[in-house]
């Protein structure tokens, strides 16, 4: 018996004490795709090379239940998180982020102000519309109003799964002007008009999760138009694919760089997020993948060939800036009745 | 003597360890998920001085008893109870994290909180406290079911309220297709394989098996590439002009359906082919010598035999096919999701553990019920063969 006792007692100081020596490395959760190709060789790799240490990728898909559950069990696994904007502000709230020392961040005078958050470091905008292969159509489509007209585009669309972003196309669609998108949407009214515009397209409707799929379904044909985020449709262009973006009011959002509270790597975090925050950097990223730059020096230093594919400049002044506040407050009824659309 | 039974109880208690250490994580993880379907901690313990006053109060002592609560809130707990309470209606979360920020500053009193934010005049906020802050909560019980109180002591369904309900449904209807499906094909492939030349059942065999060993991923995304609009089996179709326009195969039940049965089938075949491989030859000889044709011989004599296997192996499929998530998901369109899918949609997007562990209770008390209701059925069935 005292032998049991004996390996018992060796078996668990070995466990506890590889536990212990197990260091791991700098973990970054990024979006997967293109996406994260391009981050990695215009930010991950050049910053370890730079600190001589290594580093470890992971994959993120929204949402903070990953985050709040190595918060619960106090087991963080990464030290880097690309979020979106309303993830990040409920996270802070809820001190699942770090705050953000913003004197360690020496370019913040650099910055777009809605870069500038509590708990993150708005990082790359994104313009959130929709695209088409080029191929199946003879007349491009133009505006939001042709996405939802099943008629003169007929065919299987696709959209992400969630009433973010769906509900506000649904209105522009309608004829809502721009700056009245959250206002009309924040009625009862609202919400309807924009139910009953999905009403229309509800039999051709497939829903997306990864934002990879659009470029393959619309690549294999499985879908004629998918709402997307600009990046991956214009790298999808560039690799020779046949697919257009369309600008028109598109919707642009910031992601942000967010440290998870308690990260073991919480010093390289920052310094991570102090030289991705700089023009240079954010400027090879942008070159790597067409989504625009929060350093507001960072648009001077590209070519106009890479300017006219990103959410900058002139393809913001029909667009609409994404509303964090609204889907913090309105997310849980709108996705209530969103599941209750989709499944009926 | 003593020291011999000593030993037996050490030996007996060895043996039966493992059995213990397995109920033990079986059912540790259920029961977790059945308190956090009910669990209301994070709303009581915020709200403990207002939930004396909320129900007899006057307007000034609840809005005292809520200020001073606010007041002594940590406001990383206070977010999460926010959080919770904006499930039930949109506001309430901004609301009471601002009321939170300037709790010290706020009269305590109804006016006082009215001044600063006039939402805080209407009864639904209060009636929501109210409702949410004690211990324990059914609020998620009531979310899945649609059957909200009316107030008399009955309940009622208000309309579209059933949406868990019906994807409940859904989850069994499609489970009950896969099954059906997956015996149809799988019963001639597990009788060839029993009954056929040794070549004929090695081949089955090893095509089973492989299947068996790959990653349901990758079994899944095949039948993407096969089914989808310029996928092999369209291209195949126009090729041979039989159809001129391409098939919408996939994202829809039929795709669901054909790639679930193909996931499931090995669980099928295995179990029915251990059965048939027992039964003799012989049998089905005497069967024919005694007069019998082959359609009688395997309906009487050979296909009884085989019903444990089939029961076995259906039932195997059935439950699993339940539980379902990846092949739905990226096989199916907007109605084909089952039930997994949304409690996975509830854990990710919206944080909302309660209505995840909900929805894990009510597919776990399916599974249990549809069990009971199995093995009942077949020990009646037994019996009544018994008693011929």
């Amino acid at each position: 018996m005292s032998n049991v006792m004996k390996v018992i007692a060796v078996s668990g100081i070995a466990v506890s004490m590889a536990q212990g020596a197990q260091a791991r490395d700098l973990t970054i959760a990024g979006w997967g795709g293109n996406y994260q190709d391009a981050q990695r060789e215009a930010y991950y790799t050049p910053f370890a090379d730079s600190k001589g240490m290594a580093f470890t990728e992971t994959t993120y898909l929204g949402g903070l239940a990953e985050v709040k559950a190595m918060a619960d069990t106090g087991n963080v696994t990464w030290d880097l998180v690309t979020v979106e904007g309303a993830d990040l502000q409920l996270g802070c709230d809820e001190g699942l982020f770090e705050v953000i020392p913003w004197e360690d961040i020496p370019t913040q005078n650099e910055l777009n102000p809605n870069a500038i958050n509590e708990c993150g470091v708005g990082n790359v905008v994104i313009g959130n519309g929709y695209a088409y292969n080029a191929e199946t159509f003879a007349d491009a489509p133009q505006d939001w109003a042709d996405f939802f007209d099943t008629e003169k585009f007929p065919g299987k669309r696709a959209v992400r799964n969630l009433p973010k972003w769906n509900l506000e196309y649904a209105l522009l669609a309608d004829g809502v002007a721009v700056d009245d998108v959250y206002d009309v949407l924040a009625t009862p009214e609202g919400v309807d008009r924009a139910f009953a515009k999905f009403d229309q397209i509800k039999d051709d409707v497939q829903f997306w999760d990864a934002g990879s799929q659009p470029v393959e379904w619309l690549a294999a044909g499985n879908v004629v138009l998918s709402t997307a985020y600009n990046g991956r449709i214009i790298t999808a262009k560039a690799e020779g694919q046949p697919l257009e973006f369309v600008w028109k009011n598109h919707i642009y959002s910031i992601d942000s760089w967010a440290i998870p509270t308690g990260a073991e790597h919480k010093d390289a975090a920052l310094e991570f997020i102090a030289f991705v925050s700089e023009a240079e950097p954010q400027a090879k990223f942008s070159e790597l993948m067409p989504y625009g730059p929060t350093n507001m020096k960072t648009a001077g230093m590209l070519a106009d060939d890479i300017v006219k594919d990103l959410p900058t400049g002139k393809n913001t002044e029909d667009a609409l800036f994404f509303s964090d506040a609204f889907w913090i407050d309105h997310s849980d009824a709108l996705t209530e009745r969103w599941n209750n659309w989709a499944t009926q | 003597m003593r020291n011999a039974n000593g030993n037996r109880l050490a030996t007996v208690m060895l043996l039966v360890m493992p059995l213990m250490i397995y109920l033990l994580f079986y059912l540790y993880p259920l029961l977790t998920v059945a308190s956090q379907s009910v669990d209301n901690s994070t709303l009581y313990e915020q709200f403990q001085t207002l939930s004396e006053v909320v129900e007899e109060g006057s307007p000034d002592e609840r809005a005292a008893a809520l200020v001073a609560d606010l007041v002594a809130a940590d406001r990383r707990d206070l977010a999460e109870a926010a959080r919770n309470l904006n499930q039930e209606r949109s506001g309430f979360r901004s609301l009471l994290i601002n009321s939170g920020k300037k709790a010290e500053e706020i009269p305590p009193t109804m006016e006082g909180l009215i001044a600063f934010d006039k939402r805080w005049g209407q009864q639904v906020y209060w009636d929501i406290l109210a409702r949410n802050i004690a211990p324990i909560t059914w609020r998620h019980f009531q979310k899945a079911s649609g059957f909200k109180p009316d107030g008399d002591g009955g309940f009622v369904q208000a309309e579209g309220d059933d949406i868990y309900l019906r994807i409940m449904v859904r989850t069994i209807v499609i489970a009950t297709q896969v099954t059906l499906l997956t015996l149809l094909v799988g019963y001639p492939l597990a009788y060839a394989a029993a009954n056929g030349k040794p070549r004929l059942a090695t081949i089955v065999f090893m095509v089973v098996l492989l299947s068996f060993w790959t990653s349901i991923l990758v079994r899944t995304s095949a039948w993407v590439v096969l089914l989808q609009t310029h996928g092999l089996l369209n291209n195949l179709l126009i090729s041979l002009r039989i159809i001129s326009e391409p098939l919408q195969l996939i994202f829809n039940r039929f795709g669901t359906v054909v790639a679930m049965t193909h996931v499931l089938l090995p669980f099928a075949i295995l179990p029915i082919f251990n059965v048939m491989r027992t039964i003799p030859v012989s049998q089905s000889d005497a069967s024919r010598s005694l007069g019998a044709g082959g359609v009688e011989t395997f309906l009487r004599v050979y296909f009884p035999q085989t019903l444990r296997g089939v029961a076995v192996g259906g039932g195997t499929v059935f439950i699993l096919a339940l539980g379902f998530y990846i092949t739905p998901a990226l096989t199916g369109g907007p109605s084909d999701q089952m039930l997994s899918y949304y409690i996975a949609d509830f854990v990710k997007k919206s944080l909302n553990w309660g209505m995840a562990s909900v929805l894990s209770v009510m597919l776990f008390g399916c599974v249990v019920l549809i069990l009971g209701l199995g093995s009942g059925a077949w020990l009646l069935f037994k019996s009544r063969k018994g008693g011929h």
